[in-house]
């Protein structure tokens, strides 16, 4: 193995240098939210002093805990039904074989490919005659029907890497789709769906166009809406508007710390043989 | 038991509530408006999606050109409330009155506006070797005082005059108008970008620069910023038009500011011109509540209520009601609100063609922009400009008579 | 012929998710937006049929539509290889054991949370030609820096530049994951017959995540011919038009110009051409993608 002790040292070094150069927004941002709004854009990086009311001010601009709640309830929701509907839907492309297939997957594609400003309005349209305004349901329903092309598309590709005869011979043992779908492919794609569900949690954390065109009552915002109407006005309160941002990038990257471990697959693979 | 009548205001620079809403509640009993503040990026989605599902607010503020609504059936018309109540609309502004008609109907009442003059730093004036008592009155002293005003330090400049493409202010537009340009015909059906008066316009302002080069300028320009960063508060440029709400940041940022404010320079002796557009409220097609609406916005834009908030608001925005503009009171707010008030007499709309009033000011900007960089000369700039504008506005017409003939407009009456 | 029918249904069955909500959500609007295409519309009012009207218009009469092709392909396809490749060799590093390497993980993820509207508002302080960090720097070193976002021929440069923050997100992910996914046996075998890092790169790394990297180029060819958010805020289309990029003609057509029917033209002919690029990607891709497993194509 290539262990030796300098070559770990120059890659040590080399991932602390890039690492430094990837905190410089997360830094920028943190001191700006420290300072006072007069200071935003002046040419020193840091704060004369510490302001740290730019947070509280935030609990005063809007309902903090409430559109918390809310946003949790939103994510949280919305990466169960993507993990478990894509799985499905990606199983059916990548690890099954039926007439239609390859068109039907094709077509998934294709949907990838409209610009989201067109069908907008439509959709919009939809939710309105389903009697579904100002509730989340057109959040979090279409979470459940497929959860989006893009992470089909993902899973379809994970789950192709699962060897045939794996499959085949789980189903020659008696075992139904479902089945291997639960014990076998699941397990073994679990890389798969922990991107899923982290990229699932940050879209829906941060949206903050769905939810502004689907909600108007004030008790059912959410962070990124509270976080838009911050940085929509006019002229912006960049200095609480960082602030506001500092606070909501802190869950997404607490549980990308701790999701890490899905990543590593171990020994899965390796002990089959072919 | 109250009534309710919902009241979406387009957040200003801050989210308060404007106090013309508590004003209204706590004079009398009977209607209570809520008032909710809708983000301004994206508001137009907002509302449009309100509307769309026929459960819009009782009243909207908005800024956007009223015909770019009322042309698309989204507003009410006001006209049998107006002749009902003998409202006097010569209390608004003239300019500003006529913006909220479309094809001879009423739809909206103004509210709020800025009124823009000249700002003018005596200090640098006088160091310049220029009378700080006596500010440029015509395009030419500008371009004067501009060239004596002009500093540079180890090769680039450290400070200007005049900046014509720095603030929201469209100098092109400004001395356009001046000069006498009719942007539109009478029909609303031909536009007319390359006027000689707006190619002399243009000029101007590609000639203005003879001491400098456009991407020196640009440079400079890079370094201003917002707060004491602005370049008229950072004393870098000593000539500046802003609006009436600049008093207060200067107030705010550089409290110790030498500096002065005049009407808008002219061309010898035109009047002088200034170009105001306003936020204004109006009821949406399918409101519940359309009685009570119209009494809230026949409150807010009244003289007393205008005065009040002019005076006590935190932002100022300038009111709509000339009246309120004129009163004693709230002319000794400040020195200059007298620059304000006279120079909102002589304004013209910047919703030059209200129908396709976006690509009018995409292609405006374009064709200045290119006129300006050098890339075209202003006539052939503004006529690529004028033939986008135009055929839009065609589609637009032919559109709009289209539905004219198969949808009917609400109107609202008392 | 039992088990083909059987087969059937359990695939459909398994796929029914996605078609309900296409069925429910999806075809609607898809077949609606294409009919607005077709028409004289605002959303407030009702739809006047102009039959190819919007699309002749585009093709013939728009020099705003081939500027805004122009910008667009050129932003993908300079792009799209650099972040792949920029990502995947990131990718590589964070699969190194190396002590503390979750948290150099997070620390290179974190950037792509970031909401782009922050990150440009950060982008236009760094690329200030007067003092922006950037240019400062490049004083430093005695260069003169370019105006970047107000100079129309380095506008595209730079807001493709922005990417670089980008590099350690949700793509960086999903590569390491199918990275961590390649069977270890493989390379032990590639290092008994004498092979390098190079080789067990081609000969094991490339071949495993070639699905993954493929579903990736697709996807960022896609996102990329939708580029809008950077244009938006920073530079609204400018200068001369330099940064007008095709999703942001669109949005103004949709939403400023509220001419949906012309925005609905635009967006076919998008995906008109997503489409092409994509087919030729897939082409392309049996030249080069393995799958190890699941089923035959």
């Amino acid at each position: 193995m290539n262990g030796n002790r300098s070559a770990q040292n120059l890659i040590f070094a080399v991932m602390t240098v890039i690492a430094l150069f990837f905190l410089l927004p997360f830094i920028w941002i943190l001191l700006t939210s420290l300072k006072p709004e007069a200071e935003v854009f002046s040419r020193a990086l840091l704060p004369r002093s510490l302001h740290l009311e730019n947070y509280l001010l935030l609990f005063h601009k809007m309902p903090f805990i409430q559109y918390l709640q809310n946003s949790v309830l939103i994510s949280a929701v919305s990466v169960t039904g993507v993990v478990l509907s894509s799985s499905l839907v990606g199983y059916a492309f990548g690890c099954m074989t039926w007439p239609g297939r390859n068109f039907l997957f094709y077509f998934v594609i294709a949907t990838m490919m409209l610009p989201m400003q067109v069908t907008m309005i439509p959709v919009f349209v939809i939710f309105t005659k389903l009697g579904w305004l100002n509730t989340f349901k057109p959040l979090t329903v279409p979470m459940f029907l497929g959860g989006g092309a893009f992470n089909i598309f993902l899973m379809r590709q994970f789950f192709m890497t699962v060897p045939a005869s794996l499959l085949d011979a789980a189903r020659i043992d008696g075992c139904s789709e479902l089945g291997i779908w639960w014990r076998i492919v699941l397990p073994l794609a679990r890389p798969a769906l922990a991107t899923v569900a982290i990229l699932t949690f940050m879209f829906t954390w941060n949206d903050f166009l769905t939810p502004l065109i689907y909600l108007s009552d004030k008790a059912k915002g959410t962070l990124a809406l509270g976080l838009g109407q911050l940085a929509g006005q006019q002229q912006p309160e960049w200095a609480v508007l960082m602030a506001a941002s500092i606070l909501m990038m802190l869950p997404v990257i607490v549980l990308f710390f701790l999701f890490q471990k899905y990543f590593i697959q171990g020994f899965t693979m390796s002990g089959i043989k072919e | 038991m109250q009534r309710q009548v919902d009241y979406w205001f387009v957040a200003g620079v801050k989210e308060d509530i404007p106090p013309c809403v508590a004003l209204f509640n706590a004079a009398q009993e009977s209607i209570h408006v809520e008032a909710t503040p809708i983000p301004w990026n994206e508001h137009e989605k907002k509302v449009l999606t309100a509307i769309l599902s026929g459960n819009p607010p009782d009243v909207v503020n908005l800024v956007t050109p009223v015909p770019k609504w009322a042309a698309r059936k989204a507003l009410v018309a006001l006209d049998p409330a107006l002749k009902a109540d003998r409202y006097d609309t010569t209390e608004f502004f003239p300019s500003l009155w006529q913006e909220m008609k479309y094809r001879g109907r009423t739809y909206a009442l103004p509210a709020y506006t800025g009124s823009y003059a000249l700002f003018y730093n005596r200090r640098l004036l006088r160091e310049a070797g220029l009378d700080p008592d006596r500010p440029p009155r015509t395009w030419e002293e500008v371009q004067r005082c501009s060239r004596r005003l002009l500093r540079r330090e180890k090769g680039r400049i450290v400070q200007m005059g005049f900046i014509p493409q720095y603030g929201t202010i469209e100098t092109p537009l400004i001395i356009a108008f001046e000069l006498g340009a009719r942007f539109i015909d009478p029909t609303g059906a031909r536009v007319t970008l390359t006027a000689p008066e707006v190619v002399t316009a243009f000029q101007w302002e590609r000639d203005f620069f003879d001491l400098y080069t456009v991407e020196e300028v640009s440079a400079f320009m890079g370094g201003f910023g917002y707060g004491d960063q602005q370049g008229f508060i950072a004393e870098k440029v000593a000539l500046f038009i802003n609006d009436n709400s600049f008093v207060d940041q200067i107030a705010r940022y550089q409290p110790g500011l030498d500096y002065g404010v005049a009407m808008i320079p002219t061309f010898g002796d035109s009047p002088s011109v200034s170009s105001a557009g306003s936020w204004w409220l109006a009821i949406p097609r399918g409101a519940k509540n359309r009685r009570d609406a119209w009494s809230f916005m026949k409150f807010v834009v009244s003289r007393e209520t205008q005065l009040r908030e002019a005076m006590n608001r935190t932002e100022t925005l300038f009111p709509v009601n000339r009246l309120a503009a004129n009163d004693p009171a709230f002319l000794a707010m400040n020195p200059y609100v007298r620059i304000f008030t006279g120079q909102m007499e002589q304004t013209r709309s910047k919703s030059i063609v209200p129908l396709v009033h976006d690509i009018f000011w995409r292609e405006f900007s374009l064709a200045r922009e290119r006129s300006l960089r050098g890339v075209m000369p202003p006539q052939q700039a503004l006529a690529q400009a004028e033939r986008t504008i135009q055929a839009a506005l065609d589609r637009a017409l032919e559109y709009d008579a289209y539905v004219n003939a198969r949808m009917k407009i609400e109107v609202f009456q008392p | 012929m039992k088990r083909f029918g059987q087969n059937t249904l359990r695939g459909y069955l398994f796929a029914s998710p996605w078609i309900i909500g296409f069925l429910a959500f999806g075809l609607y609007p898809v077949f609606m937006s294409f009919w607005y295409s077709l028409c004289q519309y605002d959303v407030l009012r009702i739809p006047q049929f102009v039959g190819l009207r919007n699309y002749r218009e585009l093709l013939f009469g728009d020099p705003n539509f081939y500027r805004a092709v122009w910008n667009t392909l050129f932003y993908t396809l300079v792009r799209t290889p650099l972040v792949i490749l920029g990502s995947l060799l990131l990718a590589m590093i964070v699969s190194k054991a190396v002590r503390g390497v979750r948290i150099f993980r997070t620390i290179y993820f974190i950037p792509s949370i970031i909401s782009g509207v922050i990150l440009s508002v950060l982008w236009m302080w760094l690329l200030n030609p007067e003092y922006g960090l950037i240019n400062s720097s490049l004083q430093f070193f005695g260069l003169k820096g370019p105006l970047w976002l107000i100079d129309p021929r380095w506008s595209k440069p730079a807001i493709i530049l922005m990417s670089v923050w980008s590099l350690g997100g949700g793509r960086m992910l999903v590569f390491f994951a199918a990275i961590q996914n390649v069977p270890q046996h493989y390379y032990e075998a590639v290092e008994m017959d004498g092979g390098g890092w190079w080789a067990r790169f081609r000969h094991v790394t490339l071949p495993f995540i070639s699905p993954v990297l493929f579903l990736w180029s697709i996807l960022e060819v896609i996102g990329a011919l939708q580029v809008f958010v950077e244009a938006y805020v920073m530079t609204k289309g400018g200068p001369l038009n330099s940064t007008l990029f095709y999703n942001l003609y669109l949005y103004n057509k949709a939403f400023d110009d509220f001419d949906m029917g012309y925005a609905s033209a635009l967006a076919w002919l998008l995906f008109l051409l997503a489409g092409i690029i994509t087919f030729i990607q897939f082409k392309v891709s049996r030249k080069w993608v393995y799958y190890s497993g699941g089923v035959e194509k």
